[in-house]
């Protein structure tokens, strides 16, 4: 490329031209929008580590160990005894400062808040989000083991739902990579035979649209709650999490016991969500996240509507430009 | 063309016959020479009446398989996840239309993306309508045509999305019977008498079926004919220009050059929605399941044009609910009725009315072919925007859950702050638009005095650097010098006569009003008056040297 005489770089003889600002800003867009999709976190890395099938024997746990734990990272809000902090105002009356009484939740509850990651909590004063859970399986087993010794009382609450499928294995727990494709073999039949085990679609849903989505919405994508608060989607939650959500009703969420909505019927529950998740979209590469009508509104104007426009004026500058 | 080619003997035999049975020759010859303005903005009516096509067409497809019928079935077609669920005929027949009627699914999503792009369509064409002041004398009669076709289009889509019997169907109609229920005295009634009953019955399906298959469709046909056939006598509007008038219109003739790009743009608008449909999944009722009484859901809308009134329905408040003192006491549910009836009569009336307000308030009664340009009716188009600000507000309101979500907002913070911007936003909307049409008056008056910028710079011998301007296009001169001046007949009368005696116009209530309301109307306006093209004594010096004298 030569340019009176003298030769220039290619990008040099062309960044002045028409198209060049619009080439500019495609390139900026895309590197923002690959890099953004390559640092972002995956829901693959917001699991958690899960317990096994069934429930750790005492020889397995570290009830020192849970103690450890606990007086460190729970104590500073529910108190060394688990009974929580709480302070009088004027009238007398007893008001919660920091962290609940923990004495009666049980251990389905204490295993739903720390293996979705929810506590230990930053800020007691705002909902906690979804995230990776802060201790390993084995600290999550020890705590739940000094949680039941010395600070759950009368054996009060739900216990853990071992038999419903927890998170599946990680490779980084196994030694080699046979163990670990056992284990996650195991889990998917664990899984699968839950989901499957299922056969009432119509009661899973009645129960799931009567309960469950004026809050969480139809399609399990959450939805927002009155005071600032909101219902997580329960796309990244195990069977066993649901569960564990519904006998301990975290948050605002009510309590669903089994004496309410019995085992069999959470199990068509769970399954009729997670069924409905795995769901291929049939009507489209883009499902629109399943925002529904709002996203759909948005797309015929922002892309359908402008793309006709865009053409209408694409028609008449021609006309005008031959007339 | 030296030589004129003739048709072929056959075709020719079959013309005469029928010309001298019909004498279509002149008839048609006027018309296929009539003359289209050319403008992009003219052809967002078309958008409206291709997506009604398309609708016409997909909806005849669907109508072959679907049974409006609320029969409780069991579910056993091919969609696998909802066998063995008992629903409705309506939600079974569309699941079969789905999973196996060849084509079924994509003919029910263009179905559904068109009426979304039709209703869309409608309001920018309205909105052009309006902007430019082509709703005025002779047309404003089309413009209540209009006006209905875009109510009866928001009807018929609510009922279309009801018909499937899924879950926002149900919802929907819900919500319907709500409103229904807060007209006093009445609306028990109503109910009653829509549903066959007690909700949601067992007719409701069928009864609306009808309404979106035949009754509704055939009006909104029949008034969109009208629309066309008086816009054809009557016309297209022209934006200003050389040769230009009200009694003369420039463009391309029907046939063939406007023909073959208008068809053109239907296939355009017609691949638009189907790729929408092909790619882009809506309203997936197979996701959604059927709808029983006790189901509900959050995150879920109605369709875009009924987002306004869902949007008032959600802020307003319950306070101003009231029972009447009448026997066990007769309740007003205000916070339904205002937003669900009071909004949508506001909308409706409002459009409605404003061509015969505004020549009441101008007291212009003459025929005007060529169109606004929207700056130069600062107050109307400031009126438009705030009417726009309005909507959207409402509109936005109506996904507030969507929003509160999406971006961690609190979600009673975001109705508080709808509450607020109901009356500041349109406010705001009027101010703004006021004054960015009255700066582009100002810029345009400019022009014609300076010319344009030509981006060329000069130095002069003193070393003072100036911009070159030059002298504009005939044609831009012309737009600029036909601004028109925005008068009223009402401020044209004198206060008092030439014996003193007060004016009677301006001394009753109504002439006060509409003395008020012209002003109000006329006062906002750059005047053109002595301006002449180019004399700037300076095609070289900009902005500065104005009201230094010229």
């Amino acid at each position: 490329m030569t340019r009176n005489g003298e030769t220039v770089k290619w990008i040099t003889a062309r960044r002045r031209h028409p198209l060049a600002g619009y080439a500019v800003v495609i390139l900026a867009l895309a590197l923002f929008g690959v890099g953004f999709a390559a640092l972002a976190p995956t829901s693959d890395e917001a699991r958690a580590q899960t317990l096994s099938a069934e429930a750790p024997s005492p020889e397995d746990v570290d009830v020192a160990n849970g103690k450890a734990i606990f007086d460190q990272t729970c104590a500073s809000c529910h108190n060394y005894d688990g009974s929580g902090t709480f302070a009088e105002d004027e009238d007398g009356n007893r008001e919660m400062t920091n962290g609940p009484d923990l004495r009666e939740v049980g251990p389905a509850s204490v295993d739903f808040q720390v293996s979705t990651g929810r506590m230990p909590s930053m800020d007691p004063d705002n909902q906690m989000p979804r995230r990776d859970m802060v201790m390993s399986e084995q600290d999550l087993a020890d705590l739940i083991a000094y949680y039941n010794e010395s600070i759950r009382t009368d054996d009060a609450g739900a216990e853990i739902p071992y038999d419903v499928p927890g998170t599946p294995p990680e490779r980084a727990d196994f030694e080699d990579e046979e163990s670990y494709e056992t284990a996650l073999e195991d889990y998917e039949t664990e899984y699968d035979a839950y989901i499957e085990g299922a056969e009432d679609v119509d009661m899973g849903m009645k129960l799931y649209l009567t309960n469950c989505a004026h809050c969480h919405s139809w399609s399990g994508g959450g939805g927002a709650l009155t005071d600032g608060r909101w219902a997580p989607e329960l796309h990244d939650s195990t069977p066993r999490e649901i569960y564990e959500a519904m006998v301990s009703g975290p948050g605002a969420m009510p309590m669903f016991s089994d004496g309410v909505i019995t085992p069999e019927e959470k199990q068509e529950l769970i399954s009729y969500v997670k069924t409905l998740q795995a769901e291929p979209n049939a009507g489209g590469f883009f499902d629109l996240e399943r925002v529904g009508q709002v996203a759909e509104g948005f797309i015929g104007w922002t892309i359908g509507l402008s793309l006709i426009i865009a053409c209408a004026i694409w028609i008449t500058a021609k006309q005008r430009a031959h007339d | 063309m030296s030589k004129t080619t003739q048709a072929p003997k056959a075709l020719r035999g079959v013309g005469n016959f029928i010309d001298d049975r019909f004498h279509l020759a002149k008839t048609g010859e006027k018309n296929l020479r009539k003359v289209f303005p050319n403008h992009w903005s003219f052809m967002l009516g078309e958008i409206a009446l291709y997506s009604f096509i398309i609708l016409l067409v997909t909806g005849v497809f669907l109508t072959l398989w679907f049974k409006p019928s609320m029969l409780e079935v069991v579910y056993d077609g091919s969609y696998e996840r909802l066998q063995g669920v008992p629903m409705s005929e309506a939600f079974a027949s569309t699941l079969h239309i789905d999973f196996d009627v060849r084509g079924g699914f994509l003919v029910r999503q263009i179905h559904h993306w068109a009426a979304l792009i039709f209703v869309a369509s409608l309001v920018v064409h309205m909105l052009r309508v309006f902007f430019t002041g082509a709703f005025r004398k002779p047309r404003e009669i089309n413009w209540l045509i209009g006006v209905a076709i875009f109510a009866l289009a928001m009807v018929e889509g609510l009922f279309g999305y009801s018909l499937p019997d899924d879950l926002p169907s149900g919802m929907g109609i819900r919500i319907l019977q709500g409103v229904m229920l807060a007209i006093p005295l009445v609306g028990s009634y109503i109910s009653m008498f829509l549903f066959g009953g007690e909700f949601p019955g067992e007719d409701i399906i069928t009864r609306l079926y009808m309404l979106h298959v035949l009754l509704l469709p055939a009006i909104l046909l029949a008034l969109i004919v009208a629309h066309f056939m008086i816009l054809w006598h009557q016309k297209h509007t022209q934006y200003p220009g050389q040769g230009r008038t009200d009694k003369k219109v420039v463009g391309t003739p029907m046939f063939p050059a406007f023909a073959v790009k208008a068809g053109g743009f239907f296939f355009f608008t017609f691949a638009v929605i189907a790729g929408l449909s092909a790619f882009v999944q809506i309203n997936p009722v197979h996701l959604f399941g059927p709808f029983t009484p006790t189901s509900i859901t959050s995150g879920l809308q109605p369709d875009w044009y009924m987002g306004f009134l869902e949007g008032s329905l959600r802020i307003f408040p319950n306070t101003l609910d009231f029972t009447i003192p009448i026997g066990q006491g007769y309740p007003i549910v205000t916070a339904v009725l205002i937003p669900g009836l009071g909004i949508m009569g506001l909308l409706f009336g409002a459009l409605g009315a404003w061509p015969f307000i505004e020549q009441w308030i101008t007291g212009d009664k003459r025929a005007r072919n060529v169109a606004d340009r929207p700056r130069n009716a600062p107050t109307r188009t400031a009126l438009g925007v705030g009417g726009i600000v309005f909507y959207g507000l409402l509109w936005l309101a109506g996904s507030n859950d969507i929003l509160s979500e999406t971006f961690s907002i609190n979600l009673y913070l975001t109705t508080y702050i709808f509450r607020v911007l109901i009356f500041v936003g349109p406010v705001l909307g009027y101010v703004i638009t006021k004054r960015i049409c009255l700066g582009l008056q100002r810029r345009d008056r400019e022009t014609l005095e300076h010319g344009y910028e030509s981006g060329i710079i000069q130095q002069l011998p003193s070393g003072e650097f100036i911009e070159v301007h030059k002298e504009s296009s005939a044609e831009t001169t012309h737009v600029l010098e036909s601004k028109p001046v925005i008068s009223s007949t009402a401020l044209e009368e004198p206060e008092t006569d030439d014996k003193g005696v007060e004016n009677p116009n301006a001394r009753k209530g109504m002439g006060r009003f509409r003395r008020a309301l012209a002003h109000w109307y006329t006062k906002d306006n750059v005047s053109f008056e002595g301006v002449e093209a180019h004399t700037g004594h300076h095609l070289h010096h900009g902005a500065e040297n104005e009201g230094k004298g010229h």
